[in-house]
């Protein structure tokens, strides 16, 4: 008995070093997703947000990207449009924050391909973005490449998937 | 004397109703039930919300429904099916937490074409009974390659443009809808 305790003693031990572990040396994979997800949390706003809320938050959006990075978008809705350059950026999030009380964006199914470098990164995911607290949002598969700048992973190209040809 | 232990030995009512008269047992029934609900929801069937009315009148925003993961294990999708496709792949073992929910129409191979709003398949008119909303749609031909399927929803009342449909890979159809 003495010994099944011992052993049961060692085996929380073990599983509890091994998530002190992962908890403060994640994979590289968990550390470009956990990057992305929180870029997600940064572009959500609530109509509690005040302008100076607002601002800080444009700022933080744009120190999720490289200064040459790209965003391409394209929808039935907006067409085909392009965004080069954390200014460009800047002017469209100051923009999109002042005209929207409320905005949630999730990125969802999210999955991470490190390159063999261990300086780039892929990431697919689906974004889900909904306006004004509606029950309706837009869904938009979503293809991100990073990579690691003075130790930063930093956004380079964002663009958009057609899910169905 | 004996009659005490008897009384000692008995649970209480309110023990057998919250956990049952062998604690134990009660414990172990709870976790299976758990495992099998785990691995059956996860797994096998993947409860789902509809969103909008691209299904309707087929499927109304809101309704709760079921896919079926293990639809397309020994056979491919067919003409007709409903059938739900993810968007970026989670991962083998993850759930999708959103999808598309679409009608397949044409199978790998086929050419499709909207004339009139009528789908026309290889050239000749499908028939399909679930639509009941007008449709003037012009489109096409389009064919599908290898492992494609066009997928579209019942509700074609809005602009082509508007309505979201095309080629679907098969490795994107996560199931078939159940109900």
């Amino acid at each position: 008995m003495k010994i099944a305790g011992r052993l049961i003693l060692v085996v929380i031990l073990a599983a509890l070093g091994f998530w002190l572990y992962t908890v403060f040396f994640p994979n590289l994979e968990k550390v470009v997703l956990k990057r992305v997800a929180s870029l997600a949390k940064t572009v959500t706003v609530t109509p509690n947000d005040g302008n100076i809320t607002r601002a800080a938050k444009v700022s933080s959006i744009i120190s999720y990207f490289s200064t040459d990075a790209e965003i391409h978008v394209e929808g039935p809705e907006i067409g085909n449009k392009s965004i080069t350059g954390r200014d460009e950026i800047r002017e469209i999030a100051a923009g999109g924050m002042a005209n929207v009380s409320s905005l949630s964006v999730q990125f969802d199914d999210a999955t991470a391909h490190i390159g063999a470098d261990k300086q780039s990164a892929e990431v697919d995911c689906t974004a889900r973005v909904s306006v004004k607290d509606s029950k309706d949002f837009g869904i938009q598969e979503l293809h991100i490449q990073l990579k690691k700048i003075d130790g930063d992973w930093l956004i380079t190209k964002v663009e958009t998937v057609k899910t169905l040809q | 004397m004996q009659d005490e232990n008897d009384s000692k030995k008995q649970p209480g009512w309110i023990q057998t109703i919250v956990v049952g008269r062998r604690p134990l047992a009660t414990l172990v029934r709870i976790l299976v039930l758990v495992a099998v609900c785990f691995v059956l929801f996860t797994f096998v069937l993947l409860p789902i919300r509809v969103s909008g009315i691209s299904m309707e009148p087929t499927y109304h925003d809101h309704a709760v429904n079921c896919v079926n993961r293990l639809a397309y294990l020994r056979h491919d999708p067919q003409r007709g099916d409903v059938v739900a496709i993810r968007f970026s792949d989670p991962g083998a073992f993850a759930r999708p937490h959103v999808m598309l929910m679409k009608r397949v129409v044409a199978l790998p191979g086929e050419t499709i074409s909207f004339h009139q709003g009528h789908v026309y398949i290889n050239g000749e008119l499908l028939d399909e009974p679930y639509l009941k909303n007008p449709c003037d749609w012009e489109h096409g031909p389009i064919e599908c390659g290898p492992n494609q399927y066009y997928v579209v929803g019942d509700n074609r009342s809005m602009p082509f443009e508007y309505h979201t449909q095309g080629l679907a890979d098969q490795r994107h159809i996560v199931g078939k809808v159940l109900m």
